[in-house]
């Protein structure tokens, strides 16, 4: 696997977020390779979905600081961090199920032939492209023109996928994948994710509550809990042990006391 | 990990579906078999009683003026389904549809009848505390043009508003628009009668009367802009001495196609006169077959076999005939008036009359001058709708919009421009069609346009249109229009029925599609 030498493509450095007097985040340091497939873990609530929705943008951290290879940034829109290079995978994936999988691959950056919303789609070239994109990571789709509403659960997170690579994601944010989908449609996705870490420059940041598929795909790990980073390491530095109790923040009760005071 | 079972894909189960299936999952197919089926009751059930024929096209639904009449009622509701179609597509609902062509058209009117001006108040006080307005702009008179143009700045400004109103408040645009419906249909009235009132009357009327009759006006020479009626109303010698002036071929040309129509004028009263004649006839005949009178049956057949009248002779082509038929051929001097309100194809349905003798009424004379303009601005409409919402980028963003608004604003969908600007384009279609009805007919009332949002929606419905957003087609929306068009002149037209039929077999129809479409959209959603 890729060395720890590099500079990460994403580096976090004491990043925190407090929602009124609450604090969700305090203090994250994370550290993303490309084409390493990175497993955020921990409990609910634990600030995992907060620690990514400030990666894209869609609010801003209260204090710390954001590092792509190097370069600090401020994200004041999901546009600022889609165009850095941070594709978002959203669990209800973004797509409109009535209309056809050229037209989702596209949707909001459809091809035209006049730089104007009036502009005729390249239709064919569309539809091309978005078959070449998804045969890439794994799915054969017989007709581009088929709508999304009759794709499988696996295969609308393909879509997803390959769209976010497409539109150029260096850093590809996955937000459960999985969660709502069946054995067989979520080793789809697993496969999906395997694929893109092998195309090699591709930062994968992957949330999920089960342990088997973390263990599966992921090279590095890092657990929160209740806002903090309590463990992390490559899969060869954790034994499977400390990965199941780390993944449930530690539990012990006092902790749980806080959080609920907390809230 | 390529594994042979891999090679089989999920996604490959869904290319079996075969070529006539596909076919019937198009979301316009139902809509067009009712559509088809209306075509032929309308047809046949217009076949004249005296007629002996299966043939639908023999109906008077579908001669000359036929379809002249039923594809204006037609192209009428089908330039705002467009506005509301496209409007539903992307999940919102404008009912100040009908309410906005009201006021347009009466904005439109007053406009042309009484002029424009931006009159700014202010306190005076000069002789004591009172008002006074500064008069910013004053246009008198309006050509159309303007007219229209002034028009299309209030009723877009409030599509935009009300739009505007909806993305802002997120108020679902059944209310706002709701609102717009009783607050425009109140402003054209109020405003009607405070212009109409006489300073005798306590309420003036709300309609809008003696503008000119724009589209027909015409230059001529010696008389500058006129009215072709008026012009056709000048003294005889003036006539006579406009035809003498004319080149020869132009008068020859003319002059046969005047004896081309005297003459048929002339043999449908030929005919007319026969019948006339023939009938005691008949009746004695009849009377002669009920008391069996052998004889007086032969007697009688052979009369009516040998019934002649002289026929009429055709009247003579005059002067004056051939001026008032030049001036007839006189382009409009107001072209934007002749495009909304005037006739198009006129050459063809000249054609189909001299020589194709087809375009021919009882009485000799030429049936339809041409189709109603709105069908052409109808069809324009239709095409720029389907290329933008089928082709372009501007299309997938209203699909997605209504199919699904997160969706589409995570994609950088600029979701609340898309609806606005659906707003003011179904402020528009509003626009257009009262536009075409203010020119045709030269009056305003602030009653026009009264249940029109409704049967656009319906319309669109029909046409495939699902009422959450996201799905439908501009072609359906066209079937749509059609069903509701054909439906009432196809009721009109059955033996021993109500007229009013119409409405109950509609409002199955609305139902009924509605359900199908229902159907449709779970089926793509993957929820059957
Ligand atoms: N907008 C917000 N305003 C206030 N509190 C918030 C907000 N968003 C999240 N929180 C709180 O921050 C904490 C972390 O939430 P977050 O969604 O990041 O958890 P998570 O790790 O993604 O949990 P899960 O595994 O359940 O998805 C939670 O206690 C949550 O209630
Ligand atoms: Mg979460």
């Amino acid at each position: 696997m890729s060395q720890t030498l590099e500079i990460p493509l994403i580096k976090t450095i004491n990043l925190a977020k407090k929602f009124g007097a609450f604090t969700a985040l305090n203090g994250v340091d994370l550290e993303i390779y490309p084409g390493e497939v990175h497993a955020l873990l921990g409990d609910n609530g634990a600030g995992k979905s907060t620690l990514i929705k400030i990666l894209s943008g869609v609010f801003p951290a209260t204090s710390g600081d954001i590092q792509i290879e190097g370069n600090s940034v401020k994200f004041a829109s999901p546009r600022d961090a889609s165009d850095a290079g941070i594709g978002t995978v959203y669990q209800d994936l973004a797509l409109n199920a009535l209309t056809s999988v050229t037209r989702n691959f596209f949707l909001g950056r459809e091809l035209r032939t006049f730089n104007n919303p009036f502009g005729l789609m390249k239709m064919k070239e569309m539809d091309r492209i978005a078959s070449a994109e998804m045969a890439k990571i794994g799915i054969n789709i017989a007709d581009p023109e088929q709508p999304v509403g009759t794709m499988s659960g696996g295969q609308r997170q393909t879509l997803a996928i390959a769209r976010a690579i497409y539109f150029g994601a260096k850093v590809l944010i996955l937000d459960e994948p999985t969660s709502a989908l069946g054995q067989k449609q979520q080793m789809e996705v697993l496969k999906t994710i395997k694929r893109v870490q092998q195309l090699g420059d591709i930062a994968i940041i992957l949330i999920t509550h089960n342990e088997i598929h973390a263990r599966l795909i992921a090279d590095r790990f890092t657990f929160l809990s209740l806002g903090e980073v309590i463990g992390s390491g490559t899969a060869n530095d954790l034994a499977g042990d400390d990965i199941k109790t780390l993944m449930a923040g530690g539990t012990e009760i006092g902790d749980l006391a806080k959080e609920l005071e907390a809230v | 990990m390529n594994s042979a079972a891999e090679v089989r894909q999920e996604s490959d189960r869904h290319a079996t579906k075969k070529p006539f299936a596909a076919i019937f999952s198009r979301p316009e197919i139902g809509p067009i078999g009712v559509m088809l089926l209306l075509f032929g009751m309308l047809g046949y059930f217009s076949i004249p009683a005296a007629e002996d024929t299966w043939n639908p096209f023999a109906g008077e639904g579908f001669n000359a003026l036929g379809i002249r009449n039923n594809l204006r009622v037609i192209s009428q509701l089908g330039i705002i389904s467009l506005g509301a179609g496209l409007l539903i597509i992307a999940g919102e609902f404008d009912l100040s549809i009908g309410s906005m062509i009201g006021f347009a058209g009466a904005c439109m009117a007053m406009t042309l009848r009484w002029g424009f001006a931006i009159l700014i108040p202010y306190i005076s006080f000069d002789g004591g505390i009172h008002l006074e307005f500064f008069t910013l702009i004053s246009l008198e008179p309006v050509t159309p043009i303007t007219a229209i143009f002034i028009t299309l700045c209030f009723t877009l400004t409030f599509g935009w508003l009300q739009g505007f109103i909806v993305v802002k408040t997120g108020l679902p645009s059944f209310i706002v628009t709701l609102g717009g419906l009783f607050f425009l249909r109140g402003l054209t009235e109020v405003t009607l009668r405070a212009f109409n009132k006489k300073p005798n009357q306590s309420a003036g009327s709300t309609t809008v009367t003696e503008i000119p009759d724009i589209k027909n006006i015409i230059n001529l020479p010696g008389h500058g802009e006129i009215e072709r009626q008026a012009a056709k109303m000048l003294p005889e010698t003036e006539l006579s001495d406009l035809a003498k002036s004319l080149p020869a071929d132009l008068v020859a040309k003319i002059t046969e196609r005047l004896e081309y129509t005297a003459q048929r004028v002339a043999d449908a009263k030929t005919g007319i006169m026969e019948a006339k004649g023939v009938k005691p006839l008949e009746n004695a005949l009849e009377n002669a077959i009920n008391s069996k009178n052998e004889y007086m049956i032969n007697a009688i057949k052979d009369k009516i076999a040998n019934f002649k009248i002289n026929p009429v002779p055709p009247k003579d082509v005059t002067e004056v005939d051939i001026a008032k038929a030049y001036l007839d051929t006189l382009p409009s001097v107001n072209q934007v008036a002749n495009f909304f309100g005037g006739d198009i194809l006129e050459p063809v349905f000249d054609w189909l009359y001299f020589p194709i003798d087809w375009n021919v009424n009882n009485f000799g004379n030429q049936f339809a001058p041409g189709l109603y303009s709105c069908v052409m601005i109808w069809v324009l409409l239709s095409i720029i709708c389907y290329i933008v919402l089928s082709r372009t980028q501007a299309g997938n963003w209203i699909y997605s919009t209504g199919g699904n608004l997160s969706a589409a604003q995570a994609n950088g969908v600029p979701t609340n421009k898309v609806k606005i600007s659906l707003f003011v384009f179904s402020a528009f279609c509003a626009t257009v069609f009262a536009a075409c009805q203010v020119f045709e007919v030269n009056t305003a009332d602030a009653a026009k346009g009264n249940l029109k949002e409704l049967e656009a929606i319906a319309a669109a419905v029909i046409g495939g249109i699902v009422m959450t957003g996201g799905f439908g087609t501009i072609l359906g929306i066209i079937v749509g229009a059609f069903i509701f068009g054909l439906a009432k002149e196809a009721f009109f037209y059955i033996p021993g029925i109500d007229g009013s039929f119409y409405r109950v077999f509609l409002g199955g129809v609305i139902v009924l599609s509605a359900m199908l479409n229902e159907n449709i959209r779970k089926r793509i959603m993957g929820n059957i």
